[in-house]
């Protein structure tokens, strides 16, 4: 649990030392602050439209970095086979994975607070009202980064940078869809359709029961019973793709 | 489990597929390293080295055979508390500075935080690195960064030390220390298998011997009884006489300056010395010369007909 520890540590401070991962962060703080402060609007439409850019932006900077995160750290550590000599010590591949993993998660939720921080400070200043709506929604980003992250993971551990990006951020679009997935799969009178795209539909992960943003604009709560299945969905699917993800990793020969 | 040996390989081997093209990378290695003794592995690019090491470090699978550490096969993580690797052209995290780096190394190696930073002083120091421990390592030069990575082989106190090409990239200054080091952790016990192309240093630090060419092995041994087998050679300096009148004779010659060096089989000194001196040669000087491993790693290659594999 030690070298999880110390490599997960190194993850955080490798990405805090990345220029890329600097710019984003100082870029998402720039766009929270200025998107807040540039609506000249009534209080009761101010509200709603800073919980729906606000929370909208923390949202994709959140999601983004934690796709270049996922997708970038591993093979890169692998082409340039730094990975030779962490795993030449007594770590487990398998550690090895999941420390990355937690690095990744760091960083992606140092950025994630200091926005939110950001958000919530100009939203009380602004007299705002903050509810439990938008305490969901921001738990839904966490969950949703969790399960983005170890979809990137999982084809980092066996892809280049370049395939691992282009699966994920379509496995993105599609899971921010699979209302649409299933509604085209049921209506569809082909057998071969019906089938092929419900399988889709339970396999890919579901990103819609993530997202509670919609439900922050209007203030709508959302039951606990709702939010605890979707962050079960989330942890428990992210943990599935994690041991996949170290099963591939641990039989793969690195040249 | 106890075991004389501190590595041991039966049968192994690697293939690869590169497209539709098979590589046997390593076949059929059967070789064994006793506890305390520098091991050299030797052989062209593409001659199965690395590929050994890699093995010996789980950082691949095997095809065939199986390879054991310490008696523990390189898959159990647990094993590697005892190795130290120096991989070729090594890539450390450049984000961290020289310092930060290696305290990464102790502390994945097990050592307490007391314990690491006592030994990262020390290596930093024993390595030459010391002034230059708190600048991040992207600005490293080439043997800089040899330099701390060969520290981080050598932070967790290993009983086996792998170095593949440690003294690549090093200036003289740089290539002595490694020596150093390495007969410094040979007085210490540890068993040291050492991958380089510069022969002399090969001569110099390694009790045994393995020629690998075209992932096959072609000879291992003790390096003395590995050149004594070849046989000896003599050298007669001489001159008043050409190089194609000693070539016409049917001797192996070469020019060197005025004069000419002939090499023959001491069996043969009285025969060889009449026969150049019946054709006017005047003989100046006459040396036993010693078989060089070069030339024994020149004659495997050359003999095996294998072309170097990038």
């Amino acid at each position: 649990m030690r070298a999880l520890f110390f490599i997960a540590l190194n993850g955080f401070r490798e990405s805090r030392r990345n220029r890329v991962t600097v710019v984003v962060g100082l870029f998402a703080l720039l766009l929270v602050f200025f998107t807040t402060f540039s609506f000249e609007l009534a209080v009761n439409t101010l509200d709603r439209a800073m919980t729906s850019v606000g929370i909208g932006f923390i949202s994709l900077i959140s999601e983004v970095l934690a796709i270049f995160l996922a997708c970038g750290m591993l093979p890169r550590e692998v082409e340039r086979r730094t990975v030779f000599l962490v795993v030449s010590k007594p770590v487990s591949r398998t550690i090895f994975l999941v420390g990355r993993y937690l690095g990744n998660l760091a960083t992606v939720l140092f950025v994630f607070s200091l926005m939110t921080g950001l958000f919530f400070l100009q939203f009380v200043v602004l007299r705002g009202t903050v509810t439990q709506a938008h305490l969901v929604a921001l738990v839904g980003i966490v969950a949703e980064v969790v399960l983005l992250s170890a979809v990137g993971l999982l084809f980092s551990s066996f892809s280049s940078q370049f395939i691992s990006v282009t699966t994920t951020v379509g496995l993105f679009f599609v899971g921010h869809m699979a209302s649409d997935l299933y509604r085209l799969a049921s209506a569809s009178k082909a057998p071969a359709v019906k089938v092929v795209g419900l399988a889709l539909y339970y396999l890919l992960p579901n990103l819609e029961r993530l997202d509670f943003k919609l439900r922050a604009t209007h203030s709508l709560p959302t039951p606990p019973g709702e939010l605890g299945a979707a962050l079960a969905y989330s942890g428990l699917y992210a943990t599935l793709l994690v041991a996949v993800a170290a099963w591939i990793f641990e039989r793969r020969d690195f040249r | 489990m106890t075991t004389d040996f501190a590595i041991e390989t039966r049968g192994l081997s690697k293939h690869y597929r590169v497209g539709r093209r098979a590589i046997i990378a390593l076949e059929g290695l059967t070789l064994s390293v006793a506890r305390g003794e520098v091991f050299g592995l030797l052989g062209p690019n593409g001659a199965g080295k690395s590929t050994t090491i890699k093995l010996l470090l789980d950082l691949i699978k095997p095809t065939a055979g199986e390879a054991l550490v310490f008696g523990r096969s390189p898959r159990d993580s647990e094993g590697r508390r005892t190795i130290g690797f120096l991989p070729e052209n090594p890539a450390p995290y450049e984000y961290l500075t020289g310092e930060e780096f290696l305290s990464l190394a102790a502390r994945l190696s097990g050592l307490s935080a007391a314990e690491s930073k006592t030994r990262v002083g020390e290596l930093l120091v024993r390595v030459g690195m010391a002034k230059a421990s708190n600048i991040i390592i992207r600005r490293y030069s080439k043997g800089m960064v040899q330099r701390i990575a060969l520290a981080w082989a050598l932070v967790g106190k290993p009983s086996l030390l792998i170095l593949d090409e440690p003294t690549s990239g090093l200036d003289v200054l740089g290539r002595q220390l490694v020596r150093e080091l390495i007969l410094e952790e040979r007085q210490r016990g540890t068993t040291i298998l050492f991958c380089s192309h510069i022969i002399p240093d090969v001569e110099r630090l390694c009790d045994r011997v393995a020629l690998l060419v075209g992932g096959k092995l072609i000879k291992q041994g003790q390096v003395s009884e590995l050149l004594v087998s070849e046989g000896a050679l003599m050298e007669a300096t001489v001159e008043s006489i050409t190089l194609e009148a000693l070539k016409a004779l049917g001797l192996e010659a070469r020019a060197a300056g005025s004069r000419v060096v002939v090499c023959f089989d001491p069996a043969k000194t009285q025969e060889v010395l009449t026969q150049m001196m019946g054709a006017g040669a005047r003989v100046c000087e006459l040396t036993p010369a010693r078989y060089s491993l070069e030339q024994l790693f020149v004659d495997a290659v050359t003999h095996t007909g294998v072309e170097e594999r990038p």
